[in-house]
């Protein structure tokens, strides 16, 4: 093999790859704007089904739940992994350390199917026992809590060990409490972190069939179980309108927030840039 | 190399710092500090030197209250603060690589402890900009400490340090991360804004220049002990003990044996000659030495000396040029190599000496120190 | 001595807040759960209701164990064969994620630096797009009268639809697309880490480089190779969305099979002992993922 050959072959091996990941997507929204009923013949573009979906009124109040699960969801979840991941960095000896390490990592490798189900087990427990809690919108947030505690607890791990400790020993140095500490210098630095976590959690949450199909109750559908139950019946256009829909925002999310990014980071290495140059002077 | 001791005399001897018995153990087994005891004195620079890892950093730490001594105490201004927490001793640290806080401007890391002591809002502006103009930064006040020069922060990390006043600054390795140019300038700025504000100082620090410009007294640390503790001179010309002669500037060291042992000198017999040392020690005949020389002690010839004593001959093997000076290795017969350092005070190079060329090495009767341990 | 008194007490306070709110946490939601679900395994269908089965009056509950469950599972071999074609699913599609996604977190690492950050994100944004909403769009590609098989007959590349759909055809290419990333991040983390310079010396010595990718890259990327693999094969196993959209009622899969008896036969005792033995068959990849971890982490 010549490396001239061999680069070609790493690119085609690459846009191969690329292209398997991104047809469903391309495929989810060509097809919304088809005007067939049927969703795999293309008859003409129009915009039918986002009239179909602004009307239908399950879809709607599906999606306004699973917003407001995953907005609550990805808010403990953020809250609780972020003390996950403080007990697990700071103390590195207590006792059951090993224990919270295993339960923490528990929901990121038991499969969704396991988690709904000891989950359910516990609530209906617990509801013969004290009476509540009702299935329903509580339920499913602690489900999605649950494992978005796990998730959020790597980020803001991640974040936590590439963090310099002497920060803290310079500003209780300097005269900070232990939660002085905390308010003045070690949250602020984290905020990118938990801004990080929180997105994962909420989409996390906002993806989630099994769980919330084991821990909802009646009346309680999120946008994912309403999309499940339909896609299992057959094809529906409605579908690949709601798709687009979500993927428009989230496209629009990340392209903005990684060009505001790249905006910060070029901003900074020129300041510093001028830093050194000044202070040459 | 050494400069004169730092006004050791002038404050009136009035102990700051006093650390007694101070052993740490980590993890039940390593023991990075074994039982040190030192003083401080007002007013005094005073530099722990010593390699890597032989426990000036948990020293160090212990005094801020980073660390809690396993066994010993610290007094403060006769106060008790062993177990006091950092945030309540009046002693502020400048760290190894400055922990500036990233998110605050350099105004900001400045006032940060004023703020926690709840000074006046006008007050505070007031020292900060005193400090600021202290360590010429008041351009850079609004820049974030990524902004600034390796340099400039070190700068704001040294004023945010002594913005409290604190009765006692630490600084561990202050210029450890600056380049070798840069260290040499910001070591005498660092002396000048330290005596301005005349707060007493413990430094660490691996370079032993460093310590010699900077400090009035130096501890020499190994495997958590102190070595030797004394003023930059007494610790370079007269160190206790082989390790200390060794980590302070170079050294030559001759084992031999104690012949004679009068009060007004001694002589020791080496394979490579016979060392008369000008003075008594604390010795007996028959006692196995060192006998420690500096390199700049030496003076090379190419004619023999016409004296029984303090003098060896050698081959030239290595000719190491540094400008201001000249170092030659010289190949004794006994195949050991010695160091001689020549002032390059004319123009003419070298003392004619070349490579393979036979020198003689001679001394003064007072140039060298007899170690015993 | 006060001062140093409120100082340790508020620190032990803060320890015990700090460390104590998680723990809590997953006692709660994590471990609390799984052992009830053991304890249901081993309670009868009739006793399900929960009231009987966790006593509270008696203080701790008197601990009948039935095994009545597990009994069915051994002798029932539709569980056995399910069992193992989880696993061999699971296998497959890590084989071939691997297969795929090895070159390309190679190629991915080798390429400009100034690149990385692009190729990177392009791998990740798909998973920002729901992942029932991808399936769904495998399936409206793969039916009988879906978009390929509509392009294909248009092309007059074939004259009959291939059955793509409901079969292990297209249950691994559904297995393979959602967990594909996470075989290439791990891989990428890895080999991009990886110093050139073993490569070079390699080269220096008279190393082939199809020799050299085989005695050096790849034994450097095993720890990248067992986490990837790893993330692929564990939740693979207990998969269910996947099977229930794509792979039809052929295709046997352990995660349905639990969802079934739950939702279907309301056999809860039998859905909590096909949990167990589930997580019995995963606990060994598992420890061998953390042990990778922890061996990285020294390493680091
Ligand atoms: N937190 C800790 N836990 C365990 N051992 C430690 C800890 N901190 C330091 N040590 C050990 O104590 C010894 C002294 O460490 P210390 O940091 O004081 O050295 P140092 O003199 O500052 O070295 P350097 O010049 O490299 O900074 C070392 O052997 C180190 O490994
Ligand atoms: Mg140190």
């Amino acid at each position: 093999m010549n490396s001239a050959s061999n680069k070609i072959f790493a690119k085609a091996w690459m846009a191969i790859v690329y292209l398997f990941l991104y047809l469903p997507i391309i495929t989810l929204v060509v097809f919304s704007f088809n005007d067939s009923k049927l969703v795999t013949v293309w008859s003409h573009a129009s915009f039918r089904w986002y009239a179909a979906l602004a009307k239908d009124s399950d879809l709607i109040s599906a999606v306004l739940l699973s917003l407001e699960i995953a907005g609550l969801s990805a808010l403990m979840s953020v809250f609780f992994g972020t003390f996950t991941a403080f007990a697990l960095n700071r103390y590195k000896r207590f006792h059951g350390r090993t224990l919270l390490t295993s339960m923490s990592s528990m929901p990121l490798v038991m499969p969704d199917v396991i988690v709904g189900l000891s989950l359910l087990l516990m609530i209906v427990s617990v509801q013969n026992w004290l009476g509540f809690p009702e299935r329903g919108l509580f339920t499913i947030l602690l489900g999605h809590a649950l494992l978005g505690t796990a998730y959020a607890a790597v980020v803001v791990t991640s974040r936590l060990r590439e963090m310099d400790s002497k920060l803290d020993e310079a500003s209780m140095d300097l005269g900070c409490k232990p939660m002085q500490v905390f308010t003045l210098v070690t949250f602020p630095l984290l905020v990118p972190a938990l801004v990080s976590a929180f997105l994962l959690t909420f989409t996390l949450s906002f993806d989630d069939v099994v769980l919330s199909s084991f821990l909802s109750g009646p009346g309680y559908s999120t946008m994912p179980m309403v999309i499940f139950s339909r896609a299992r019946l057959g094809l529906n256009p409605t579908i690949n309108a709601v798709a687009t829909v979500t993927i428009a925002v989230v496209t629009i999310a990340v392209i903005a927030s990684s060009f505001y990014t790249s905006q910060q980071e070029r901003k900074r290495k020129r300041e510093e840039a001028q830093a050194y140059s000044n202070s040459n002077k | 190399m050494a400069t004169a001791p730092k006004e050791a005399n002038k404050a009136a001897q009035e102990i700051l710092l006093r650390v007694e018995n101070v052993t740490k153990v980590y993890d039940g087994t390593v023991k990075a500090v074994d039982d040190v005891s030192l003083t401080v004195m007002k007013g005094e620079i005073f530099a722990l030197l010593g390699g890597s890892g032989c426990g000036k950093s948990t020293l160090l730490r212990m005094m801020a209250g980073f660390e809690t001594p396993t066994k010993g105490k610290i007094f403060l201004a006769n106060q008790d603060i062993t177990n006091l927490p950092p945030f309540q001793r009046p002693i502020n640290m400048m760290f190894q690589s400055y922990a500036l806080f990233p998110h605050l401007s350099v105004w900001e890391n400045v006032a940060f402890g004023l703020k926690r002591d709840g000074m006046p809002k006008d007050e505070i502006a007031e020292r900060v900009e005193k400090m600021l103009s202290l360590a010429q930064l008041n351009q850079y006040a609004k820049r974030k400490p990524h902004q600034l020069s390796g340099g400039q922060q070190q700068r704001v990390a040294l004023v945010r340090s002594l913005a409290k006043r604190p009765q006692l600054l630490l600084l561990d390795e202050p210029l450890g991360a600056l380049d070798k140019k840069l260290r040499e300038s910001t070591q005498l700025e660092l002396v000048n804004i330290i005596e301005e504000v005349g707060v007493t100082c413990v430094l660490v620090t691996h370079d032993q220049e460093e310590a010699m410009t900077m400090a009035s007294r130096i501890a020499v640390m190994s495997e958590g002990y102190f070595l030797q503790v004394g003023e930059p001179d007494t610790v370079y010309e007269m160190p206790n003990s082989r390790k200390v002669a060794d980590f302070i500037g170079n050294v030559n060291i001759f084992e031999g044996k104690i012949e004679e042992d009068e009060p007004d000198h001694v002589t020791v017999r080496c394979p490579e000659c016979v060392h008369y040392v000008g003075h008594g020690v604390s010795g007996h005949s028959g006692m196995d030495v060192g006998v420690a020389l500096r390199p700049e002690k030496i003076m090379l010839s190419k004619d023999k000396p016409n004296s029984e004593y303090n003098w060896c001959a050698g081959e030239v093997i290595e000719i190491v040029y540094f400008g201001a000076h000249t170092t030659y290795h010289l190949k004794l017969d006994s195949g050991k190599v010695i160091k001689a350092q020549e002032l390059n005070n004319t123009r003419d190079l070298s003392c004619g000496l070349t490579w393979g060329d036979r020198a003689y090495a001679s001394w003064s009767d007072l140039a060298m120190v007899v170690l015993t341990q | 001595m006060a001062k140093k008194q409120s100082f340790f007490t508020s620190l032990s306070a803060g320890r015990l807040v700090v460390i104590g709110v998680p723990y809590f946490w997953f006692l709660l939601l994590a471990a609390i759960p799984l052992l009830i679900v053991l304890k249901i395994s081993l309670s009868e269908m009739e006793s399900t209701s929960i009231s009987h089965m966790i006593d509270w009056s008696h203080g701790w509950p008197r601990l009948t164990l039935n095994f009545g469950s597990y009994q069915f599972l051994a002798t029932d071999s539709l569980y056995f064969k399910t069992y193992l074609s989880s696993i061999k699913y699971a296998a497959i599609t890590t084989l071939l994620c691997l297969v795929i996604g090895y070159p390309f977190a190679y190629y991915m690492a080798r390429s400009p630096k100034h690149m990385q950050p692009t190729l990177l994100m392009l791998i990740m944004l798909p998973f920002w797009t729901s992942f029932l909403l991808r399936i769904y769009a495998w399936k409206t590609l793969l039916v009988s009268n879906g978009v390929i098989n509509n392009i294909l007959i248009s092309l007059h590349v074939i004259d009959t639809p291939i059955e793509m759909m409901n079969n292990s055809f297209s249950l691994l290419l559904g297995m393979v697309y959602s967990y594909l990333p996470f075989m290439i991040l791990p891989l990428y983390a890895n080999l991009s880490k990886m110093d050139m310079r073993y490569l070079e010396a390699a080269a220096d010595l008279g190393t082939s480089p199809f020799k050299a990718f085989w005695l050096i890259t790849v034994p450097l990327s095993k720890a990248g190779i067992i986490a990837g693999s790893m993330l692929v094969f564990i939740p693979a196993v207990g998969e269910y969305v996947i099977p229930e959209l794509l792979g039809g009622s052929s295709t046997l899969m352990i995660g349905r099979v639990l969802w079934d008896e739950f939702f279907s036969n309301n056999d809860w005792p039998m859905a909590s002992a096909v949990a167990v033995v589930m997580i019995l068959l995963i606990l060994v990849p598992m420890g061998v993922y953390n042990k990778a971890q922890a061996e990285q982490m020294e390493g680091k």
